[in-house]
């Protein structure tokens, strides 16, 4: 790496939708910002192990030591959990060389670079799936609005909800809550008519792509303008959620590749799950 | 100088408590009371004292227990609180605290993937090439 260039943080659970790594680290580029992706348990926020103080705090303190030794100016964050998790427990306790950002404050000062991309027409009435939380710290609901708007043929509708937390995977540990967020996210995309859900983090992706089976569509913002730009980031996670048999969807030869047994153990239950509603 | 998480969640813990009045503002904004259990029925201001109380080293009461597990980092507290305070960060030091992550037995139930790491990965194994996993991993 390159002093004073960029680290794409895109957090752990990102690994499920390698295409909006992939995408992201090429908008960015874009964009001139050079940024190495990095993520995954080596560069841990810590908060996993938030029922231990010295555990979360040596993970998170390894991460930013990496991140200091390769010289990074900016950190560009994709996580909320990560973002929020850099400035309020891992930066005060172990000290950073880099700035911390988001990637939608990235692209957003920057979207003058990233209009001329986004060429073709993604015609499509889409409902932007919004949370209370971490907007209040980088206004993601807007900013990630306004970079919709430059895809020509998309139609951003309005609605005023707004799911609790900072995103899904928070409101999964909370009996009700997740189950409560999509009925209302389905009454929201009833009542604008709107056609395609459009999640903003991944978690929320994660968990909304199975409302494919309610007649409704779900795109991250990132394959939303990969696909204006008519850039390749194929969601193969939500294919393998809503197919019938995800390890057919996998296929044989690609599961021994990355290991059946741990595919099997690790991979394939989450992808079996019920839906939420 | 830094200091330990530890330590930094104990010294968070005490300067934002001392500055608390619990009058409850932060509880009636709360989007989760729903969730938590005994909340909506109780006092907003005695289930802020509770919360108050873990940040304390106390126990709290069940409702402040309950509303601190609830908490999903919705972040309207902050806003609400008519003394400025980073509500939302003192439910973040009280939930890290219930979880016993000074070293206490927890006040709520703690759920932890222990196959968190091993799930990444494995999904890394899938929709990363080996080039980009011995990069970006």
């Amino acid at each position: 790496m390159t002093e004073n260039a960029a680290i794409f943080w895109y957090g752990c659970n990102m690994t499920r939708h390698g295409e909006v790594i992939r995408a992201t680290t090429r908008f960015l580029e874009a964009v001139g910002v050079v940024a190495e992706p990095s993520g995954g348990p080596a560069h841990c926020c810590g908060s996993p192990k938030d029922a231990s103080a010295r555990i979360n705090e040596g993970m998170a303190r390894r991460t930013i030591q990496g991140f200091n030794q390769r010289g990074a100016a900016q950190v560009v964050t994709w996580c909320p959990s990560c973002h929020m998790n850099m400035q309020d427990s891992m930066a005060p306790v172990t000290p950073t060389n880099f700035e911390t950002v988001h990637v939608t404050e990235v692209l957003h000062a920057r979207q003058e670079k990233l209009r001329p991309l986004l060429a073709r027409a993604v015609p499509r009435r889409v409902l932007l799936h919004q949370h209370l939380g971490f907007n209040g710290r980088v206004p993601v609901n807007s900013l990630v609005a306004d970079l919709l708007r430059l895809i020509p043929g998309l139609e951003l509708v309005e609605h005023p909800y707004r799911s609790p937390g900072h995103m899904c995977s928070s409101l999964a540990g909370v009996p009700g809550a997740l189950a409560d967020a999509q009925r209302a996210t389905l009454a929201a995309m009833a009542e604008t008519g709107a056609d395609t859900l459009c999640t903003i983090f991944h978690s929320c992706h994660r968990d909304a792509v199975s409302l494919e089976r309610r007649g409704i569509r779900v795109a991250n913002w990132i394959h939303l303008l990969a696909e204006s730009a008519g850039w390749p980031a194929e969601d193969e996670y939500k294919a393998w959620r809503n197919a019938a048999d995800a390890g057919a969807a996998i296929g044989a030869e690609r599961m021994e590749a990355a290991g059946s047994v741990a595919v099997e153990k690790l991979v394939l239950p989450e992808l079996a799950k019920p839906p939420v509603v | 100088m830094s200091t330990g998480l530890a330590e930094r969640i104990r010294a968070e813990s005490a300067r934002l408590a001392a500055l608390c009045v619990a009058c409850g503002e932060c509880v009636r904004a709360c989007p989760m009371t729903a969730y938590a259990a005994g909340v909506e029925a109780a006092a907003p201001n005695a289930v802020a004292a509770g919360m108050r109380d873990v940040l304390q080293d106390g126990e709290g009461t069940p409702e402040a227990r309950a509303w601190i597990a609830a908490c999903t980092r919705s972040g309207v507290c902050s806003p609400a609180c008519p003394e400025g305070l980073d509500a939302a960060f003192m439910l973040r030091l009280a939930q890290w605290r219930a979880k016993g992550a000074l070293g206490t037995p927890p006040l709520i139930p703690v759920k932890e993937d222990t196959q968190y790491s091993p799930k990444v990965k494995a999904f890394a194994r899938l929709t990363l090439t080996e080039e980009e996993q011995a990069k970006w991993l």
